[in-house]
């Protein structure tokens, strides 16, 4: 275990390297002065410049300059946004959450839809349930998210009217932030409306939510439904069958934990794929979260912005990852094997 | 099966591997229909021209959003009705699918050619130099792919180019890390060891020996590759990073059709068909060549 744990933390150190060294060749990468995108300070004159190339350590050598800009990333000092003239960091802190809420809710509603669903798929194998589950995750897999959240605002905001079709909440709601989940806030904020608030804040969650997870879940019902037909088929299944253990049984003695553990980790991987698309997602119903973010920093060439919100997503996915994975492998009773890491 | 064999020797008929998966996949109805569907797309691909009806660019002022022809007030000329330009819808949908899918093809084929190549490599290799390569292609797993063509697309700026180039390169590092991990896995069966006792040399066994037992498995990939692509380019364009809204490109059609989506919902619902088609008939054909593949391995 404490090898296999020194490898993981091998491969956090040499990830988080690379990721750090990649968003600092950025600064040089995008067009403009380097010192500009690196800091979001414009100066004024040139001596404002050389003392801004002092503190940054830009009249040294590329090694340390970069030296120097991991001591700024640690110490939070993440450049200002060119647009919006605030700490890149502080800009991050609050919108990330928006996106981490609707990934955690999406995430979760995909694998209780997912799991059962595909469970019944693999034990009714090649039957009509199998069949159509199949069919409809198949369908699910091959929407494209964005045009699916599209078609869910037409006909549920526009035609029905049921739901609003942008925003986290009513502007009517006055949510102090604190921990930036607005379902936590609302219930910290002890707001004497906080019923209502609730009510609406969970009105503006449908539908970006069932966007993702009807595309997750899809993937999560496919994933699961292999390795349960992968363990139906398997000899020590057809020993327990041969001893007279009835389906129930069996599922619940053998199955059921034989089939999830593999399930597990391909379900960790998923997470990247998910965020991706709750990013896309917040930009059509104006979820204020990280992925809306990026994008206006995108439009208004805000570079400073640009590298952090890289720097953060992926942070977000390798700390996700690897804890993860070291949890499902203390969970995990076959953990001797395959010592060698991969994220 | 194929065509009149002589029953006069009692023998065993085995196809080769290639018939052998295309008789499994044949097996498959929905796999088959996937397969009619990508063949029509790709004649749509090739032939666009000849078969639009239109300039996917002619603006005609005075039919502006026209609905399609099943709805009352639609035009059978129009088949699926005009845009808010007047443009007219099926044409767009046809050159749209072309740009979309013969671009995504190409840009599958291209980092395909480079990931094998790498990821032959890596996985052939030993020691340091293949160690160095596969955690820095783990790391850069760890970012979305959409992430590193936002990315791409920040340095060199918006563009149907860049955004092809941003696609192109978020897809290699996949290709690698599925080819290494198929070569280490074939690389440590017997057929490999007994080539290698032969005294093959490492290129020969690539080529001779690995290679042909990865190229179906590669397809596969490839078609999974596709359907990410697909999606790639048209959130890309939807995002309006990648193709100009002049270009009929399908992700950015459909953000053309989005401010007006409540008086003309067909112009967002047509696109989104055509990519959803497009998406179900790439999964049906991969899901049909994987399982063929399966059950072809284990009998």
């Amino acid at each position: 275990m404490m090898s296999y744990l020194l490898r993981r933390l091998n491969l956090l150190v040499i990830t988080a390297f690379i990721v750090t060294v990649a968003s600092f060749a950025l600064v040089y990468l995008f067009p403009g002065d380097p010192l500009i995108n690196l800091t979001g300070i414009v100066p004024a004159n040139s001596e404002a410049y050389a003392q801004l190339q002092q503190e940054y350590a830009f009249d040294k050598n590329l090694f340390m300059q970069y030296v120097h800009y991991i001591q700024e990333i640690y110490q939070g000092n993440w450049g200002l946004s060119i647009s919006s003239h605030n700490s890149v960091l502080d800009e991050i802190l609050l919108f990330l959450p928006a996106t981490l809420e609707l990934s955690v809710y999406a995430l979760v509603l995909s694998t209780v839809i997912g799991i059962p669903l595909g469970f019944w798929a693999g034990l009714r194998y090649q039957r009509p349930v199998d069949y159509g589950i199949l069919s409809a995750s198949l369908l699910g897999y091959s929407l494209p998210v964005f045009w699916l959240g599209l078609i869910l605002i037409l006909f549920f905001s526009l035609n029905l009217g049921w739901l609003p079709m942008s925003g986290r909440i009513s502007l009517l709601y006055d949510i102090p932030h604190y921990s930036g989940f607005i379902l936590l806030d609302i219930l910290h904020s002890g707001l004497a409306e906080s019923q209502a608030a609730m009510q609406d804040a969970v009105n503006h969650l449908i539908l970006p939510t069932l966007s993702i997870t009807i595309v997750t879940s899809s993937i999560v019902i496919r994933i699961t439904r292999r390795s349960v037909t992968e363990v139906m088929e398997s000899d020590y299944i057809k020993a327990a069958t041969a001893r007279g253990l009835s389906r129930g049984q069996i599922l619940w003695r053998h199955g059921l934990r034989n089939t999830l553990l593999p399930i597990l980790p391909q379900l960790v991987l998923q997470f990247t794929a998910l965020l991706t698309n709750a990013m896309i997602v917040e930009v059509i119903f104006s979820w204020p979260g990280i992925g809306n973010w990026l994008l206006q920093a995108i439009y208004q060439q805000d570079f400073p912005a640009i590298r952090g919100g890289m720097l953060a997503v992926s942070a977000v996915v390798i700390i996700f990852t690897l804890s993860m994975d070291v949890l499902l492998r203390l969970i995990n009773p076959l953990k001797d094997r395959d010592v060698h890491g991969t994220i | 099966m194929f065509m009149a064999r002589s029953k006069l020797y009692i023998e065993e008929h085995y196809p080769s591997p290639l018939k052998h998966t295309w008789n499994e996949f044949q097996k498959s109805h929905v796999s088959l229909t996937g397969l009619w569907l990508l063949c029509i797309f790709l004649v749509i691909v090739i032939f666009a021209p000849g078969l639009a009806p239109f300039d996917p660019n002619k603006q005609q002022v005075d039919i502006l959003l026209l609905p399609p022809s099943w709805d009352s007030s639609g035009s059978i000329q129009y088949l699926f009705g005009t845009d808010s330009l007047g443009r007219d819808l099926l044409s767009r949908v046809i050159y749209g699918s072309r740009v979309t899918l013969g671009i995504s093809i190409l840009l599958v084929l291209i980092s395909m050619l480079i990931g094998l190549t790498l990821g032959a490599f890596a996985g052939m290799g030993h020691g340091l130099r293949s160690s160095i390569l596969n955690h820095f292609l783990d790391s850069i797993m760890v970012i979305p792919t959409l992430l590193i063509a936002i990315i791409i697309v920040a340095i060199l700026g918006t563009g149907l180019w860049n955004c092809m180039l941003a696609i192109t390169l978020a897809l290699i590092p996949r290709f690698i890390h599925i080819t290494r991990n198929m070569v280490r896995a074939e690389c440590n069966k017997e057929y490999v060891t007994a080539a290698r006792l032969d005294g093959a040399g490492r290129v020969r066994i690539l080529f001779d020996s690995i290679l042909p037992n990865m190229i179906e498995n590669l397809v596969v990939q490839g078609t999974f590759a596709l359907s990410a692509a697909i999606l790639d380019i048209s959130a890309l364009g939807f995002l309006s990073l990648g193709a100009s809204a002049t270009t009929p490109e399908l992700g950015s059609m459909l953000s053309d059709g989005m401010e007006l989506a409540y008086v003309a919902p067909w112009s967002i619902a047509l696109p989104g068909c055509a990519i959803l088609l497009m998406l179900v008939a790439i999964n049906l054909v991969g899901d049909g060549l994987r399982s063929s593949l399966r059950h072809r391995l284990q009998h």
